[in-house]
């Protein structure tokens, strides 16, 4: 164990969650705010589809999967750049249960 | 008996082969083993295994259906359903998977130190477990249903015996790797059908592509009809209905305890991260395909089934009105069958629709296996879920904490038994369709443990008195507002029972965050080890200092 500059771990945390705000802001529009402008949307066609129709079904769950998929290769990257060992993190994880 | 018969019951046979010879082979010895598979199960496995654990009978047997019904409306579910994911996976999973817990009451009861927390959290799972596992059952009952010619109840109660046995038997380490297959069975039972109707009815076999297009045409047959189109929005409610639900299904998804303990299996943060994203994209294969499934099973029913004579409606019509589920009545006294004298229950849609395509026994067989590996696999979850919060929260923590791991495990097999007869009981005759039974469980989620864990683990000073101020409220206002929705038809803005959870997650954020600021502060030690979450396991946070082990 050694203690690290508090910047540095306030540092990472403030990056994952600007990256966190940008994939939820995203996320919003692509659900609430086609639903919110489904009336008007509606008379723009896509692949047969009416638009507000087509986001629904098939559009906003394509987005959210790349998201978590962004986030998660997004995620490796910003654990790497902070030095973050993965098989460490393993050891401490398996550890983090034995008093039940 | 017939080759449908036969043929139906021998693949369900063959897939439940699998799942028990898998079940065996890895079957649960220790208590970790039992609930969390030992910690080691990679992401992608893991995400399959979220997925079928995810995916129950209201995603395989009803939701294709109450789109069909509900035309856009019901796409609320294919978002909602879908959506909530990045709720979890972004704000809770890790942070909970860091905890080191076994259960959500277990990280409630640590993270607020308080016993109280820990039984009300409890109580909660219990409650939205059990309601879920209702939906399951009587998806069961279905299938069981149309396999036999018998009536559904029935087929529930053959339904309650074979899910009881199944999860008692297993445990988490049995059932990961049993829903690994469930996956694999229920996605391909799911896809077949899709892609053998796209092929019959557009000539394309990649349904995701060919069916806007049908789409398009049912608005037409529907204007010419004069009913209002397919895809119109908020025919079937308000646009603020749309928008509660669809949030409810959202945060109930984050809330849900059985899907987090999934998120406890796999061994890091990092690991829990992308076991999110592969989950979603495996459960995608199918949420891409349901309104799919709606809209060709609705063109083929609208084209080449209402016009027909009476007399001439084909066999499949016979086996589903006896199972009760479909209803053919010539109102109009005209010896043909219009369009609005079908009645068809939300429910058997997806079973049904290979039978009315004419896909031949081996698909409609495949399909009857796939929405059975789809209530298992869930159920099994649900039961694991509540079992949990009895035998290891209630009665191990509180009760009894001197109880031996052989003790623990007994009493979690039995509340397994009693837990699925009992579902089994009201299952039997169930309060709604199993989309809507299941909305239900997800709205008490949202107005529960969606703020409970949001506040848990993102700010320090949420305490003891806040949380279990938040539950009650929460799980009040949810309560009361569907009864209110569905038996007094009370409702805001056009918001019926399955929006309930936006106003108990309000209520619930609300009490929460006053009760907390009126009161004391929790301890140092607990608010940093709040703020510990936020980070990789090889940092700790200790005193205002952060370490890191290398």
């Amino acid at each position: 164990m050694r203690k690290i500059d508090k910047s540095v771990a306030n540092g990472y945390f403030r990056e994952k969650n600007t990256y966190m705000v940008i994939y939820f802001i995203i996320w919003a529009v692509v659900s609430y705010g086609v639903v919110l402008l489904a009336e008007p949307l509606s008379t723009i066609y896509f692949n047969g589809f009416p638009f507000h129709y087509f986001m629904g079904a098939q559009g906003a769950l394509a987005v959210f999967i790349v998201l978590l998929f962004v986030n998660a290769i997004v995620g490796d990257k910003i654990d790497k750049k902070y030095g973050i060992n993965d098989k460490k993190n393993e050891e401490i994880g398996m550890g983090s249960t034995v008093d039940h | 008996m017939d080759t449908q018969f036969i043929v139906s019951l021998a693949i369900i046979l063959a897939t439940f082969a699998l799942y028990i010879w898998i079940a065996i082979f890895n079957k649960a010895k220790e208590t970790s083993e039992f609930y969390v598979a030992g910690r080691g199960v990679p992401p992608i496995w893991n995400g399959m295994a979220i997925g079928a654990d995810w995916m129950s009978a209201a995603s395989f047997i009803g939701m294709a259906g109450t789109i069909m019904v509900l035309g856009y409306d019901g796409l609320a579910y294919i978002m909602g359903w879908t959506g909530g994911y990045l709720l979890l996976t972004f704000l809770l999973a890790p942070q909970l998977r860091k905890s080191g817990s076994y259960t959500v009451p277990e990280f409630i009861g640590d993270r607020f130190l308080n016993k109280a927390a820990l039984i009300i959290a409890a109580i909660c799972t219990m409650i939205i477990s059990f309601t879920y596992s209702i939906g399951q059952l009587s998806g069961s009952g279905v299938v069981i249903g149309r396999l036999f010619e018998i009536d559904a109840k029935l087929g529930t109660m053959i339904g309650v015996v074979l899910i009881a046995f199944y999860a008692a038997f297993g445990g988490m380490k049995g059932i990961t790797w049993t829903q690994v297959a469930q996956y694999l069975v229920l996605i391909i039972a799911y896809l077949v059908p899709v892609i053998f109707m796209s092929l019959q009815i557009t000539g394309n076999p990649i349904p995701w592509l060919s069916y806007g297009d049908i789409v398009g045409k049912l608005g037409a047959l529907d204007r010419e009809l004069g009913l209002s189109e397919y895809f119109a929005p908020f025919e079937k409610g308000t646009k603020w209905q749309f928008l509660a639900l669809m949030f409810t299904l959202m945060a109930g998804t984050a809330g849900l305890p059985h899907v987090i303990a999934r998120f406890y299996t796999v061994s890091t943060m990092k690991a829990a991260r992308w076991s999110g994203a592969w989950a979603l994209l495996f459960i995608g294969l199918l949420y891409f395909s349901a309104p799919a499934y709606a809209a060709f099973s609705r063109f083929i029913l609208m084209t080449q089934v209402a016009g027909s004579k009476i007399s001439e409606l084909p066999a499949w019509t016979k086996t589903w009105v006896d199972t009760g589920l479909l209803k053919v009545a010539d109102t109009s006294g005209d010896g043909i069958l219009q369009w609005n004298e079908l009645i068809i229950a939300n429910d058997i849609v997806v079973m049904a629709t290979p039978e009315i395509a004419n896909l031949g026994a081996f698909v409609i067989g495949l399909v009857a296996a796939g929405a059975m590996a789809a209530a298992l696999s869930t159920a099994g979850g649900l039961l694991i879920a509540i079992s949990s919060a009895f035998a290891h929260d209630i009665y191990y923590r509180i009760l009894k904490p001197t109880a031996t791991e052989k003790q623990r495990m007994k009493v979690a097999r039995i509340t397994i038994v009693v837990a699925t007869l009992l579902a089994g009981l009201i299952a039997l005759d169930p309060p709604g369709a199993i989309t809507q039974i299941v909305a239900w469980a997800f709205a008490i989620a949202t107005g529960t443990f969606f703020p409970a864990l949001v506040l848990g683990v993102w700010w320090k000073r949420s305490n003891a008195a806040g949380l279990i101020a938040g539950l009650l409220v929460g799980l009040g206002v949810t309560l009361t507002y569907i009864f209110a929705a569905k038996f007094g038809g009370f409702t805001i803005l056009g918001i019926i029972d399955t929006g309930a959870g936006v106003f108990g997650a309000i209520a619930a954020f609300a009490a929460n965050i006053i009760v907390s600021l009126a009161t004391k502060p929790p301890s140092q030690e607990i608010q940093d080890a709040v703020i510990n979450l936020r980070y990789p396991e090889q940092m700790t946070y200790k005193d205002g200092e952060i370490y890191m082990e290398d």
